[in-house]
């Protein structure tokens, strides 16, 4: 509808990025280190403007340590609460346990939310922001392509979802689309979502959950 | 009889059909459509027949029985347009000028060599040191080294980061340091340089490096060398963040681009001007010759090619030959372009002086009986050439109720202003000039750093809002609206544009405020300058307070804010200004088709 032109080039030169950074061994080597979350107690509704909720999906961090691709959950989530910090926006991480639904975490995290900014991630990384204003299915942005999303999509998530708070305007979160990706890795993460669902506790409220880096 | 009057426009075709009696006419309907081909050629035909139809279809009549068409004698008058850069900022290698990261971190001003981060081990006891954190580096394991660093005596003073890591390393530090992130060309930072960093508290901008004396003490520079950071210092004025070098080379220069000279030939003799001059002066040495014949741009140069274009363009419509077309009104005009920086570190931009510049053609006339004959064959009606589009529109402009003679009329279009004015004894004196519609769409893509069209056109014609939760928007006037459900979230947190069909979102990070400043301005310096630069050669004695009635009439009148803004100018002239209501109902659209079914 708007500014077809800009889009054309910018979708050009985000390409033209990737060929030229491909080669580049920036990569660390990723530890893969158990998520170790401590229980603090029953989620509560927030109370200040500057935070923005992370809901993780019930075997977050439990039966799943890595997500689809074999990028550590841990890494994720970290990456996510430090774009939060980085705009200067405090962050609370709930373990959401009556739905395996993204939509429906990241629903529930945003209702939970002082500033009614939420962010749901599922273990197999799939991921949306979401508003409280909004209906669940609804969403502010979604990830839905969770092989292709690499930690920087993640920090870049985080960020959005911070600026969404603050009232600015970001640009929604450039994501790569690959025709493939669903025939790839469709029956890897049906069974990841079955496991997922199994570990759902009906009626159970979410818990707020404690986080530190290292 | 039934008549159809149609006026061929730069931008729309508009028909009025009435039925004439002896001693009555009476309007049936109008049709509008979009000017195919340029105006006055053969290929306006099918725009002509889509007009025509528009009008036909409304009051369910048959082309068939349309008796007679009037066709305008149109003035031809061409405009184009065009911008050229007359500044450039290079820069080597000293500094960071036009990068402000959204999000710095720290706050301060800190002195030091600059240091890549896994050097810092290695550097003395005591020493000042910059920490270049390159992207590999991992935020903690930058606040990490950088914290063992200091605790074994160096003084790190402050960060360069790849990264938009600043307030995460900032927030991990022992000692809080300036740090500036978001340098994408990191790699380009010189090693073992003084440099300096700093980043201001949120709502305040730099106060060190942004004066000239302040990069002096910082780096204990000679006054010889003072004067050289001197455009250093002013591209950093305004910003949140800055970091400068000082390597033994670098400097900040700003150069003047030379973009030819034109020579204006008018009644009162001839001048040359430089157009990297600036705007201003043109259009004063334009004032002095008024009324223009002609004016010449040095060959070779960016004016040159701009004016031999319309030239030609010109002479291919009229069949004459390129020296043979005379530019009759220029319009320039200051404006700023965004522009990468050469050299810079960080993708960084500036703002950069630049001229937008219309100019306007008038030939003898258009081969417009070409056209009647064309329309003739192909819809087998009558056709008349009635009279001058100026006139016509005049005549037009007196169905507005409440206008009398005498009457000035400005009509604002896509490419010209032009002017009329009907004196008491029914004399008609018009004016064209150059630059109207197309050029704030130019001028406002410059400055906003927009290169599509429909975007600029949407930007130009509907007002702004900031949605600023689901269920409410911020318009531009400050005052709030809510909605009973919640809005769509694709424009959640975003500036929108209010269009008639449905909230629009804009793209990026452009500023509500910034949108506005640009898109009233641009409108003020092409409308407003062109509406009193045309009042004034039709006005009785040159003099606007002579005039009492002015009907505003054309496309761009029907504009949210133009109208209010010329009406706003002529108010200090004391002259009634308005937006003209052709037949009562019609608004400032269809005045010179209305005119030519009126003529005779």
């Amino acid at each position: 509808m708007i500014s077809t032109e800009a889009l054309v080039d910018k979708v050009v030169n985000e390409v033209l990025r990737q060929l030229k950074s491909e080669g580049m061994t920036e990569k660390k080597d990723l530890k893969v280190s158990q998520i170790n979350f401590s229980e603090i107690g029953p989620a509560k509704q927030g109370t200040i403007e500057d935070e923005v909720v992370v809901g993780i999906s019930p075997a977050f961090g439990g039966h799943f340590q890595e997500n689809i691709v074999g990028v550590p959950l841990k890494d994720i989530l970290r990456e996510v609460v430090a774009g939060i910090s980085e705009e200067g926006l405090q962050f609370r991480i709930l373990r959401i346990n009556h739905t395996a639904d993204v939509a429906f975490i990241a629903h529930t995290a945003a209702k939970l939310s002082g500033s009614g900014v939420g962010i749901g991630i599922q273990s197999r990384g799939t991921t949306v922001i979401h508003h409280k204003d909004l209906q669940p299915l609804n969403n502010l942005e979604l990830f839905p392509q969770c092989p292709l999303m690499t930690l920087d999509t993640y920090r870049m998530i985080g960020k959005n979802a911070a600026k969404y708070a603050k009232g600015e305007s970001p640009e929604p979160v450039p994501v790569v689309n690959d025709q493939m990706a669903r025939p790839k890795y469709q029956a890897k993460a049906a069974v990841m979502h079955n496991f997922e669902t199994k570990y759902v506790k009906t009626g159970v409220k979410p818990v707020e959950l404690s986080f530190s880096f290292n | 009889m039934l008549v159809a009057g149609v006026d061929i426009g730069n931008n729309t075709i508009e028909v009025a059909l009435a039925k004439v009696e002896e001693n009555s006419t009476v309007f049936i309907s109008s049709g509008i459509a979009a000017t195919t081909g340029v105006k006055g050629t053969p290929s306006n035909i099918t725009g002509i027949r889509m007009a025509l139809e528009d009008a036909l279809r409304k009051a369910s009549i048959d082309m068939r029985s349309l008796d007679l068409i009037r066709l305008n004698e149109a003035t031809p008058v061409i405009s184009d347009m065009a911008m050229e850069t007359i500044t450039e900022t290079i820069i080597t290698e000293s500094t960071m000028i036009g990068h402000n990261p959204s999000t710095p971190g720290g706050r301060g001003l800190g002195v030091g060599k600059t240091t890549l981060i896994f050097h810092l081990d290695k550097v003395k006891s005591g020493e000042k040191v910059i920490a270049i954190v390159p992207r590999n580096v991992d935020f903690e394991d930058a606040a990490i080294i950088i914290n063992k660093a200091v605790s074994s005596g160096v003084r790190v003073e402050g960060a360069v980061v790849q990264k938009d890591d600043g307030v995460l390393i900032s927030n991990r530090l022992k000692k809080k340091i300036p740090i500036v992130d978001e340098v994408a060309y990191i790699d380009k930072v010189p090693i073992g340089m003084p440099a300096a960093v700093e980043v201001a508290e949120q709502g305040y901008t730099i106060k060190t490096l942004s004066n000239p004396y302040g990069i002096a003490t910082v780096f204990e520079l000679s006054p010889e060398e003072t004067k050289n950071i001197v455009p250093v210092a002013r591209a950093l004025i305004g910003n949140r963040s800055a970091v400068v070098i000082r390597t033994p080379a670098g400097d900040v220069q700003e150069r003047r681009i030379p973009a030819g000279s034109m020579v204006l030939y008018g009644e009162k003799g001839r001048t040359s001007v430089d157009l990297d001059e600036g705007a201003k002066e043109v259009m004063e040495e334009l004032q002095r010759i008024y009324p223009l014949q002609d004016a010449q741009g040095t060959s070779g140069t960016n004016v040159g090619g701009l004016l031999a274009k319309i030239r030609s363009t010109m002479a291919e419509l009229t069949g004459q030959k390129p020296e043979a077309i005379k530019i009759q009104d220029i319009l320039a005009v200051d404006t700023l372009v965004q522009q990468k920086v050469k050299g810079g570190l960080a993708n960084e931009f500036f703002a950069e002086d630049a001229v937008g510049l219309a100019a306007m053609v008038k030939s003898s006339r258009l081969p417009m009986e070409k056209v009647a004959k064309k329309v003739k064959e192909e819809l087998s009606v009558p056709v008349h050439i009635a009279g001058v589009e100026a006139n016509m529109a005049i005549n037009g402009a007196l169905t507005t109720p409440g206008t009398a003679k005498p009457l000035a009329v400005l009509d604002l279009g896509g490419g010209s202003v032009d002017a009329a004015f009907l004196t008491d004894d029914g004399k008609i004196k018009t004016v064209h000039m150059a630059g109207a519609g197309d050029m704030v769409n130019m001028l406002m893509g410059a400055e906003l750093g927009i290169t599509d069209k429909m975007l600029l056109e949407d930007i130009k014609c509907n007002p702004l809002a900031k949605v600023e939760s689901l269920f409410s928007i911020r318009l531009e006037d400050h005052t709030v609206k809510f909605f009973d459900s919640p809005l769509d979230p694709k424009i959640y947190a975003r500036v929108i544009l209010l269009k008639d069909d449905g909230m629009i979102p804009l793209p990026g990070d452009m500023k509500l405020e910034r949108i506005r400043t640009v898109r009233r301005e641009t409108k003020e310096k092409v409308f407003v300058t062109n509406a009193l630069r045309a009042l004034e050669q039709v006005a009785p004695a040159g003099n606007i307070r002579l005039l009492d009635f002015v009907v505003l009439l054309g496309g761009s009148a029907l504009d949210f804010e133009i109208p209010e803004m010329i009406s706003d100018a002529l108010a200090n002239y004391g002259v009634v200004a308005g937006r003209g209501n052709i037949r009562g109902k019609e608004g400032p659209r269809n005045a010179v088709a209305t005119g030519l079914v009126l003529s005779e």
